[in-house]
């Protein structure tokens, strides 16, 4: 379907760029030939009929379309992106963004089907748990590319970790957006009631246990940790099993999520659960109890916290802690969130995409994206510039623990293959969830699920 | 007048056959409409056969032939033959809700006209007329396992709190409960509406024979009622799946472990969730050959009853 694009960029600005892309993309079948042949025609014409259109570039009036999961949203993360769309449109009024809903789990469906019929938006915010696919199956264009000369600069610290996750053969193809990590939010009020201290949170899996079992000997629920995302990510699981040192996928790409570090760390998940101090319940009643001030401890995304925010507001003392360790080592959680990448072929368009993100990418959109939404500065100088976050985070403690494990953040993994996604899903689906809400054997299950995705993934 | 009486069957029956006059003349008539089949029906059942032998991902050019081999991991994960299981318990469990549920309650109304029976048939069709992702969203609320009204309520008589739609045990009932509001109330509609054109002369002369509100609607209503009662099953066995669709997609997705699951749902899952485009076509292709033998079985066993019944006469 990408057949049709080059001719609509050839009409507008790109002719060059859209013949060479025609040539290519369509010699193989005798159909596509005629028509690449017909394209070839058409950006002849334009080229020679519309020369000073061909010249014309960002400078002139240009319209993109940006699909966002948390544009359209009830909420901070709406209100956020929508004051980043504002404030962009004062800087570059001769831009238009044209914001698409999408909900968070139909990213990758909404974008592949909009890419198969030809309609795909310019610019995407996808998920990290998604994005291994699309890099493999949709057409996504080097940000470092298009950015050319700009991009050294605008590189300059931003968060490397996050950068090399967006790398494909050797260029990024997506800069982190909205990144957000683990974190352990608490009801400093119930910690009270149960004759806990708030101003010493649990630091590890045994402590969150002990806590969570005062806290429902109190009468209410203890904690929960949100392993089973609605949007079937597992940067929760990740952060489980890296903590306890383990890993889904080794560095040769062999599948390791049956290790026996896994098994660990998803049994403590579990008992938990058996042992009555987390309701097997999805994690949207589990945000939805928090909210009210009848959960505990709640261990999820700092995506989160804009909306748990404004609920505790009024209602009792919401506060933070660093994941909690679950071994002798140190915590690697790991981070959920999106990249952006830009799926426009059209030479125009890709320049007004880049102004865009890199408006979002700057010193200045993550700065809104911290303050606005409560996603994490992925700029390290960002927090101690008093010029930018210096003064959000002197008032704003909630997110310092996060920001803290920022440092020591473990990469995002994702299996190997273009079927990366489905691998996700049927690992969430079949093993966290049975384990986590329904008791069953971690070991077994581990080691079913891992056969049938290094069956499905083609890795040993 | 004679020879219009005689001439006229006769060109039905050469049309009937393709040849006369009046056979020529269908075709502009006819060719609309199976060009419109073609395009949105047989077109795309042939294009999902094909696609069910190669490997394609949706979003680039399709790949190579594969030959069995999309049917072969089919049915080799164990999902597939879960949801077509999980697809039969919701035909056999919906059924009633689409029959004799709907058949009673319309009767009922039927037995008391009045303002009252109006508010209440009225009421009892509200679900149908509210958009079917905002009911799900609705229940999702009121399911809520912690803090949900469902709970609350059942707490009233001293019952456990539930985990409705995480618990494998009781998620497929409440999504089949859930469906049957909405298909019981449509088809009120469709027997109130069969109710309207009963042989009147029937209900007088069992009145006459001082038969009883029950033996009257036993022997006398629910007889007449036997052709709507077999298009709404039939309907039902076959749209089942289909109907539950978008509460299983907003409710459950499938889950928990697989139990709310069904073939059009999984279908939907590899094609549009995992890009499986070859396998979601293969499934389709399965889904649509078990309906067609269906049909064809049924259809024999009708004609062969018939047959029967005229050799008996």
């Amino acid at each position: 379907m990408n057949v049709f694009r080059p001719s609509r960029s050839a009409l507008s600005s790109s002719a060059p760029s859209s013949s060479a892309l025609s040539s290519s993309a369509l010699s193989s079948h005798p159909a596509r030939r005629r028509l690449a042949a017909l394209l070839a025609v058409g950006s002849v014409l334009t080229v020679t009929g519309c020369a000073a259109a061909a010249e014309a570039g960002p400078a002139e009036d240009i319209t993109i379309t940006f699909s966002s999961y948390n544009y359209g949203t009830a909420g901070a993360a709406g209100e956020g992106t929508q004051a980043l769309l504002d404030a962009f449109a004062e800087k570059h009024p001769n831009i238009t963004v044209v914001p698409e809903a999408v909900p968070v789990a139909d990213v990758l469906t909404k974008t592949k089907t909009a890419v198969a019929a030809g309609i795909a938006p310019d610019v995407v915010q996808l998920g990290y748990s998604k994005l291994a696919e699309a890099l493999e199956t949709l057409p996504i264009q080097s940000i470092e590319d298009i950015a050319g000369d700009e991009w050294t600069d605008h590189a300059e610290g931003i968060n490397q970790a996050l950068i090399q996750t967006g790398e494909r053969d050797g260029t990024t193809h997506a800069l982190p957006y909205t990144v957000s990590i683990p974190t352990v939010f608490y009801n400093a009020d119930l910690f009270t009631a149960a004759g806990l201290d708030p101003e010493s949170p649990p630091t590890s899996i045994d402590e969150v246990a002990a806590a969570a079992e005062a806290i429902t000997a109190a009468g209410h629920y203890g904690v929960y940790f949100g392993a089973v995302d609605s949007g079937k990510s597992d940067y929760l699981t990740q952060s489980v099993i890296n903590s306890a040192g383990g890993a889904i996928v080794n560095e040769g790409g062999d599948i390791t999520l049956d290790s026996p570090e896994a098994i660990a760390g998803l049994t403590a998940v579990q008992d938990l659960t058996t042992q009555g101090l987390q309701p097997a319940v999805a994690v949207d009643d589990a945000v939805a109890a928090f909210s009210s001030g009848d959960l505990g401890m709640l261990v999820m995304t700092t995506a989160v916290l804009g909306n748990i925010s404004a609920a505790a507001e009024g209602n009792f003392e919401l506060r933070t802690s660093a994941f909690p360790t679950f071994s002798d080592e140190e915590a690697r959680p790991t981070h959920s969130g999106a990249s952006l990448v830009v799926l426009s072929d059209d030479e125009a368009k890709q320049q007004a995409a880049w102004e865009f993100v890199k408006f979002l990418t700057s010193k200045e959109g993550y700065t809104m994206i911290t303050e606005k939404i409560g996603y994490l500065p992925l700029r390290a100088d960002l927090a101690e510039d008093p010029e930018y976050l210096a003064g959000y985070f002197a008032e704003n403690k909630l997110l310092v623990p996060a920001l803290d494990q920022l440092a020591t953040l473990a990469p995002y993994l994702s299996f190997p293959s273009a079927k990366a996604n489905q691998a996700t899903v049927l690992f969430q689906d079949n093993a966290v969830s049975p384990i986590v809400l329904r008791d069953a054997d971690v070991k077994s299950t581990l080691t079913e699920v891992a056969d049938r995705i290094r069956d499905l993934v083609g890795a040993p | 007048m004679t020879v219009v009486l005689t001439a006229a069957p006769a060109a039905v029956a050469d049309s009937s056959r393709g040849r006369g006059p009046r056979a020529g003349r269908a075709w502009p008539y006819l060719t609309p409409l199976l060009v419109l089949l073609f395009a949105w029906v047989y077109g795309p059942a042939l294009f999902t056969g094909v696609l069910s032998f190669l490997e394609w991902n949706l979003t680039g050019a399709p790949g190579g032939f594969v030959g069995l081999e999309n049917y072969a991991r089919l049915l080799r994960e164990p999902e597939f033959g879960q949801a077509a299981g999980q697809t039969m318990l919701y035909a056999a469990a919906l059924l009633p809700f689409s029959t004799i549920v709907p058949m009673f309650l319309a009767i009922m109304l039927w037995q008391r006209p009045g303002r009252t029976s109006t508010v209440y048939r009225s009421l009892l069709f509200l679900p149908v007329m509210v958009a079917p992702v905002a009911v799900a969203v609705s229940w999702r609320f009121l399911l809520n396992p912690l803090q949900g009204l469902a709970n609350e309520v059942i707490g009233v008589i001293g019952l456990p709190p539930m985990n409705w739609l995480g618990n494998p045990a009781s998620a497929l009932i409440v999504i089949v409960l859930v469906t049957a509001a909405k298909v019981t109330a449509f088809n009120m509609l469709l027997y109130s509406a069969a109710l309207s054109t009963l042989d009147r002369r029937t209900l007088q002369a069992a009145r006459l024979e001082s038969a009883s509100a029950w033996e009257t609607t036993r022997f006398i209503v629910i007889p007449q009622l036997h052709k709507t009662t077999l298009l709404l099953g039939v309907l039902s066995i076959v749209l089942a799946g289909q109907w539950v669709f978008t509460n299983v997609s907003v409710l459950t997705q499938g889950g928990p472990d697989g139990v709310t699951d069904n073939v059009y749902y999984r279908i939907y899952t590899l094609g549009f969730e995992f890009f499986e485009t070859g396998m979601a076509s293969a499934a389709a292709a399965i889904v649509l050959l078990f309906f067609a033998l269906a049909s064809l079985g049924w259809v024999l066993l009708t004609r062969s009853n018939r047959r029967r019944s005229s050799a008996n006469r």
